[in-house]
């Protein structure tokens, strides 16, 4: 079972980038999070048939990582991932959208063709500001600017709680799965039986952990929310930060690339 | 079924959030007001639970390949259709944040999609009723395997209406509905086997867990008009919003218009400023169009890689 395994890894990969020191992990997570929401609005509101209008957009998460101190080659494998479902839904305009839009010499390519990249462009972009936002900010942190952003406090809890749990209860179905495989002498894969009697076993298993849990956090003093590490403050440089966002936004929305590059006889 | 910002427009997107976040704050509530202390840490664990176990695969009789469940029905079996929202909520924003699996700017799309349609909608109306207090097994095993079925294929007709009215794809609606209805009515039949196995065992094994923490007030099954009622009101402001967003929102009007006149030159980038000084540009331009197409992209692309290449030198800079 190397999903579980390898879920466990990236957990703590982004656990351990969170942790490091850099411009961008000093920007508040309120902050971050609307610069993240405004950028994945701005790419998203360009047609899809303007691939240059997209394109300038790629230089943000570029300049994001460097802020913050992280691997672009990380980030952009990590986002390569999540190709395959965008690729589905948008290999069908090719099919229907047949007229052509753009010349190679005298190679015709249809305007089905240019959206679909784009749509892949847009997935790949978005994808990575989530990935540099959670980076350089931390799970933790994000929820703690959802819940400070009125998000209801039980959701916040939950949330967080959950996050926590995750570490345990893969650990948990690990151990499980590698008790079975050393008892099933080559035997790949779970039927359905087997598969309900395992989630089941694991699922019991959970439930009875959570009863403990309770307790323990209740003999701590635990009264329906989590206490908070650190202080909040909202900085001037955070306002800051969020302004500039706009702006530059704002700016390559606007721009038309195709005169501006046509003018330096690109 | 997890959708990606690419597949949205921003419109569709804010109306779904906007649903999802009134449902999760209703759901809050809910949680907040039930006298059951012992909720509160359940749905923690039970939020892991769910994450791990979508990650057993399970193999499918007869094809060779392997499924694995979403668990709404699961959850809305165990913890009531409020606390099981909230749940696979916290499941999903998860799953976005740390695997990019689903867009931050989809999400509220996903929470209907996978949320609501399985544990607000199918698990009362479905669910409940099949299988009552869960006293016969065979009743569990019919309502799991029912609700599975309704919530995916609900979920199934969002993902279309979503991904149609963003103006994304260019698949016709009728096409892609019978496509997506047709590939999630067999994930739901394996959904809800799977789902039902889970509760079989547990039934036999723990089948307090069937009956103890469950909070259905507001939504139980004796409540069908009220939700019928509330469902219908979500599906009217819907679509109001919906039309609303079509008829305003440029870029999508954009790219109808363009479909329907079949031409291909129409301004790219939606701002009337733009659009002007591109006419302008066009009618002194001795370029042909699809020219002026290039050097926007490989503009923009030796911006991007040189801006790389900047970022790359710097950083590893500032590390030595």
């Amino acid at each position: 079972m190397t999903a579980l395994e390898k879920a466990l890894t990236e957990f703590k990969e982004v656990e351990h980038a969170a942790q490091g020191k850099s411009l961008l992990h000093s920007v508040d997570a309120r902050a971050k999070t609307v610069v993240v929401f405004l950028y994945i609005i701005a790419v998203l509101s360009v047609g899809l048939d303007a691939l240059q209008g997209i394109l300038l957009f790629w230089v943000f998460p570029i300049v994001g990582c460097a802020m913050g101190g992280i691997s672009y080659g990380e980030v952009l494998k990590k986002s390569l991932y999540t190709l395959p479902f965008i690729a589905f839904i948008g290999v069908f305009n090719p099919l229907f959208q047949r007229e052509p839009e753009l010349y190679v010499g005298s190679v015709a390519i249809s305007r089905g063709w240019v959206e679909f990249v784009s749509i892949l462009v847009r997935g790949l972009l978005s994808v990575q500001m989530v990935l540099v936002l959670i980076m350089t900010t931390g799970f933790y942190r994000v929820c703690r600017g959802l819940g400070k952003m009125k998000m209801p406090a039980v959701f916040t809890t939950q949330l967080l709680l959950v996050y926590r749990y995750i570490y345990v209860l893969v650990e948990e179905a690990i151990d499980m799965d590698r008790a079975r495989k050393s008892r099933s002498y080559g035997r790949k894969g779970y039927s359905l039986k087997m598969w309900g009697t395992f989630v089941g076993q694991l699922l019991i298993r959970t439930v009875n952990r959570a009863q403990r849990i309770h307790l323990a956090m209740l003999s701590r003093g635990f009264s329906g929310g989590l206490p908070s590490m650190g202080s909040m403050r909202w900085r001037l440089s955070d306002t800051v930060f969020v302004a500039a966002g706009v702006l530059l936004f704002a700016a390559c929305r606007l721009l038309d690339v195709n005169l501006i590059f046509n003018h330096m006889r690109i | 079924m997890h959708m990606a910002d690419a597949l949205v427009s921003p419109g569709v997107a804010g109306v779904a959030a906007a649903v999802s976040v009134t449902l999760l704050v209703v759901s809050a509530r809910k949680v907040k007001k039930s006298a059951n202390e012992n909720l509160v840490p359940l749905m923690g664990v039970m939020g892991a639970f769910v994450f791990a176990a979508q990650m057993i695969n399970f193999t499918i009789p007869g094809t060779g390949s392997s499924g694995h469940i979403v668990g709404g029905i699961l959850l809305g079996a165990l913890l009531g259709p409020w606390a099981a929202f909230l749940t696979l909520a916290s499941v999903l924003v998860v799953q976005c944040l740390i695997f990019a699996d689903g867009g931050l700017m989809a999400l509220g799309c996903n929470l209907l999609n996978m949320g609501v349609c399985s544990t607000l909608i199918a698990y009362p109306l479905v669910y409940r009723p099949i299988a009552g207090g869960g006293q016969k097994a065979w009743r569990i095993v019919a309502g799991a395997i029912a609700a599975s079925i309704v919530g995916l294929e609900l979920g199934a007709l969002l993902v279309t209406a979503e991904t149609e009215l963003s103006g994304v794809t260019a698949l016709p609606a009728k096409e892609f509905l019978g496509l997506m209805t047709s590939i999630h009515f067999f994930i739901g039949i394996g959904e809800g086997i799977a789902t039902a196995a889970v509760l079989y065992f547990v039934r036999l094994y723990q089948p307090a867990l069937l009956s103890g923490y469950r909070i259905e007030k507001g939504l139980g099954a004796g409540n069908y008009k009220k939700a019928a009622l509330v469902f219908l009101g979500i599906a009217v402001v819907l679509g109001v919003a919906f039309a609303w967003i079509a008829s305003s929102y440029p870029d999508g009007l954009e790219w109808s218009i363009s479909k329907i006149t079949g031409a291909t030159d129409l301004p790219a980038t939606g701002a009337a400023v733009a659009h002007t000084i591109a006419s302008v540009q066009k009618s002194t331009s001795l370029l042909p169009d699809y020219e002026s197409t290039w050097s926007g992209i490989i503009g923009c692309a030796i911006v991007v890689a040189l801006v790389w290449v900047v970022c790359a030198l710097f950083t590893k800079k500032h590390a030595a």
